[in-house]
């Protein structure tokens, strides 16, 4: 049956050749898509490791300088005037907000070996992951008593901890920021483990994370965000009064309020626009593959109106003609597809796009793009397949 | 003889009007999907309204400031702008202004988050704003720092939605502004933003001691010929800022770039040679387009090439009476071309109401794209290109029958 099938496939190579190249690149327009969206549905379900849920960020901005100093008199009043406001929580410093474009990396060393980690870094107060409600897996955040200490504590992700330490405890472990064997070498005491946090939101690929104590008495450097945890249900009209008071404390300085959710909502959007473009285009062509493919299954079949007619004289009834028309087709459609799968399965096997193609994406992937593309040509082929199985034998073998 | 072609080919096309109108709806799709990109593309490159006076004016946004293994760009500081392009000798007009930032307008009851810019009194003469109600800023708001704003159409209706606006005041970040102007929305690189204030309203005077900061600059010669020589200075002027800056940077990099150069050098990222890698770009985008066209136009193969079985016996009668098979290619790939330029002014129309839609549907702020001139040539080239990419293909096909076979209807 199925090298009988494959016999008149054969007989008409050149044209059949060209539809299938078709069929294979729409394939490779619908794997594109699928394969971003099946990515993006994976990251947004893992965990982001905070909440920003009444959680606003101010950002102060000083002007003209680059490397902004630490005035411990400042942050300090910042710090309890802020949570002396009743609509107030919590209030914790950060050098940069979640959900904003500043990425921080850096490499992290082992004090012992040269094998250097990159990881994406934050600073916080004390304050600030309780703040975040992030989840601590092992040992502690930091807190005053790391004050005064000769190492600087630091936290680092699941991720980290696990790439770094296989096998031992994390928690204790010294870790450096400059290579071993420099003049300035800091030395930097791991106090605990966290989830993870991907600052960037939902869609960011998770990465080594570790966030830096920041110590408002005696850090050289001032942070530029702070985070207040406001009360549930305060309203967007807060903003004037928090202005008002942040204006009281420095006249001189610009700050930028925001609420944790709406820079949730703007980033998101961002996100998702080269998904929303390629999911534009990629209807575009699918429709017009399917009309083409169509037109092209129409003619096929008038053009074997003689063919179908001898196989209805000789017994065949209708369903056998629809049968097999629609499975030319999709045998068609496989052959296209196995070949751009052979192309495709290059992307995973060489690692090329690293983390953002995985195996489970990409048979999910394969998965989708196959039955759209079957859906389609089983689609295309129905109202060409009845058309001929209709014809009466008598019909057929007159046609001329 | 052309003439007989186009009455053949409109006989074929109306022969068989499903697949020609199969035929069509594809042509028309790629035709409306590509120009809408080269629409937008012609008018980012190429604008007119606001920032029509382009092709006289170069900008500048970055600095680019490297010692051996340390790179910092940045947008410009204003005294950069101040101290150095103003004092150039082949400008007729350097502007100043803050890229658009945003910033939360105050008022009893809302709270709004709006961009704004801070700009010189050059600014509003280089760009050429439509002035709705009230004025633009002159020098002396500039000068003596008054606190006035100009804003935009939508702004002012989000802001005091019947009322008039000017003459009102605004508390923008905490400091407050007299609306003295409102113009027409737009969507520009220079131009976009949804409130205006003089750049001496900073609160205080630090910027103008300031290499880098969140500038940039619009230089404008007195035709479009200075702008050459407007290059050359300014590799001079860098030369002296790099020799003033306190940090002392081995290198200093400050390109200004017309309008196709300027992207291209910020998308390519091209800050530390002179070359913006335009072309570069250009060759990108063409790529993209014909590859996009790959798809349809396999499609169209596919559609031709059935069709030409309806035509063997035709071809056979042309073939016995002593037609050249290069004759027939000419034939056919002049009908394709053909339904292709049908297509495309189909396409045309399309585009225009694409256009219309996207302008309103507010997926980017204040976007208002137009159908040009120049796009309609482009349109027409694409068409073109498109009928010759779908068309060779039958053509050489059909052009091999054999004239006997063909004639007996067999082939």
């Amino acid at each position: 049956m199925f090298f009988h099938i494959l016999k008149p496939i054969w007989k008409r190579k050149f044209k059949n050749l060209l539809l299938s190249l078709e069929i294979m690149l729409a394939f490779c327009v619908v794997f594109g898509l699928a394969l971003m969206t099946t990515r993006y549905l994976q990251l947004y379900h893992l965990p982001t490791g905070f909440e920003y849920q009444d959680v606003w960020s101010v950002r102060m901005l000083s002007p003209g300088e680059m490397n902004p100093k630490n005035d411990p008199a400042v942050t300090e009043n910042f710090q309890r005037s802020l949570a002396a406001l009743p609509e107030v929580e919590q209030v914790g410093f950060i050098n940069y907000s979640p959900y904003s474009n500043s990425t921080w990396s850096s490499d992290l060393y082992l004090p012992d070996s040269k094998s250097e980690y990159h990881v994406n870094m934050t600073e916080m107060a004390d304050e600030t992951p309780t703040l975040l409600k992030m989840k601590l897996l092992d040992g502690r955040w930091f807190s005053p008593e790391d004050e005064g200490r000769p190492e600087r504590a630091i936290i680092i992700n699941k991720r980290l901890a696990d790439s770094m330490f296989p096998g031992k405890r994390a928690v204790g472990q010294l870790v450096s920021d400059t290579e071993p064997g420099s003049k300035k070498a800091q030395l930097l005491r791991i106090t605990g483990v966290f989830e993870d946090f991907r600052n960037k939101g939902e869609f960011m690929v998770p990465t080594n994370f570790s966030i830096m104590r920041f110590s408002r008495a005696s850090e050289e450097r001032r942070m530029e965000t702070v985070l207040i945890k406001v009360k549930p249900g305060t309203s967007r009209a807060f903003e004037e009064k928090l202005s008002h008071q942040l204006k009281l404390i420095r006249s001189d300085w610009g700050y930028r309020i925001s609420p944790l959710k709406d820079m949730r909502q703007s980033r998101i959007k961002e996100d998702t626009v080269p998904l929303v473009i390629l999911a534009v285009i990629a209807v575009f062509l699918l429709i017009m593959v399917s009309f083409g493919l169509f037109g092209v299954l129409w003619q096929n079949t008038t053009q074997r109106i003689p063919e179908i007619g001898l196989r209805r004289a000789i017994g065949a009834h209708s369903g056998h003609i629809y049968q097999q028309i629609i499975t030319e087709q999709l045998l068609l459609s496989s052959i296209a597809m196995l070949t751009g799968m052979v192309l495709l399965v290059q992307l995973p096997l060489t690692g090329v796009l690293g983390e953002a193609i995985n195996w489970t994406v990409f048979i999910v992937a394969t998965v989708i793009s196959m039955a759209v593309i079957y859906a389609i040509s089983t689609l295309c082929s129905l109202y060409p397949a009845w058309r001929a199985s209709c014809l009466s034998p008598t019909q057929a073998l007159h046609y001329e | 003889m052309l003439k007989n072609y186009f009455q053949i080919a409109c006989k074929v096309y109306m022969r068989r009007k499903l697949f020609t109108a199969i035929n069509l709806l594809c042509i028309v799709l790629t035709m409306v999907v590509l120009l809408v990109v080269t629409a937008i593309l012609q008018t980012t490159f190429y604008p007119t309204g606001v920032e029509g006076k382009s092709e006289r004016f170069l900008q500048t946004g970055t600095i680019t400031q490297s010692s051996k293994n340390n790179t910092m760009r940045s947008p410009l500081g204003y005294k950069v702008i101040d101290q150095y392009l103003r004092k150039m000798k082949t400008v007729e007009k350097v502007a100043g202004v803050t890229g658009p930032e945003s910033v939360s307008v105050y008022q009893k009851d809302s709270v709004n988050e709006i961009m704004m810019r801070r700009a010189d009194a050059e600014y509003w003469q280089i760009l050429d704003f439509k002035v709705l109600s009230g004025r633009v800023p002159v020098e002396d708001d500039v000068r003596l720092g008054r606190f006035v704003a100009v804003i935009n159409e939508s702004t002012a209706k989000k802001l005091f939605g019947h009322e008039a606006a000017l003459g009102k005041k605004v508390n923008a970040g905490s400091q407050h502004f007299e609306i003295i102007g409102v113009v027409e929305d737009v969507m520009h690189l220079n131009a976009y933003a949804d409130m205006w204030v003089p750049v001496t309203t900073f609160p205080s005077s630090q910027y103008r001691d300031q290499y880098t900061g969140d500038f940039t600059a619009m230089l404008m010669g007195k035709s479009a010929a200075d702008l050459p020589l407007i290059k050359d200075e300014l590799l001079q002027v860098v030369k002296q800022i790099n020799a003033d800056e306190p940090s002392h940077w081995e290198h200093t990099y400050l390109w200004a770039d017309g309008k196709l150069d300027f992207f291209a050098r910020n998308i390519l990222s091209n800050d530390e040679v002179a070359g913006s890698g335009a072309a570069q770009l250009l060759a990108g985008v063409v790529l993209f387009m014909l590859l996009f066209m790959l798809l349809p136009a396999l499609n169209l193969v596919n559609l031709n090439s059935g069709r030409i079985m309806e035509r063997a016996a035709e071809i056979g009668v042309r073939k016995a009476f002593g037609a050249s098979s290069r004759e027939l290619v000419k034939q056919f790939v002049m009908e394709n071309i053909l339904l292709c330029l049908f297509g495309g002014v189909l396409g045309l129309i399309f585009t225009k109401l694409a256009l219309i839609w996207l302008s309103n549907a507010n997926l980017v702020p204040y976007m208002k794209v137009d159908l040009s001139f120049m796009v309609f040539v482009y349109g027409f080239a694409i068409a073109v290109v498109f009928g010759v990419f779908s068309g060779v293909i039958p053509a050489w096909k059909m052009s091999r029958l054999d004239p006997v076979l063909a004639l007996k209807g067999t082939a």
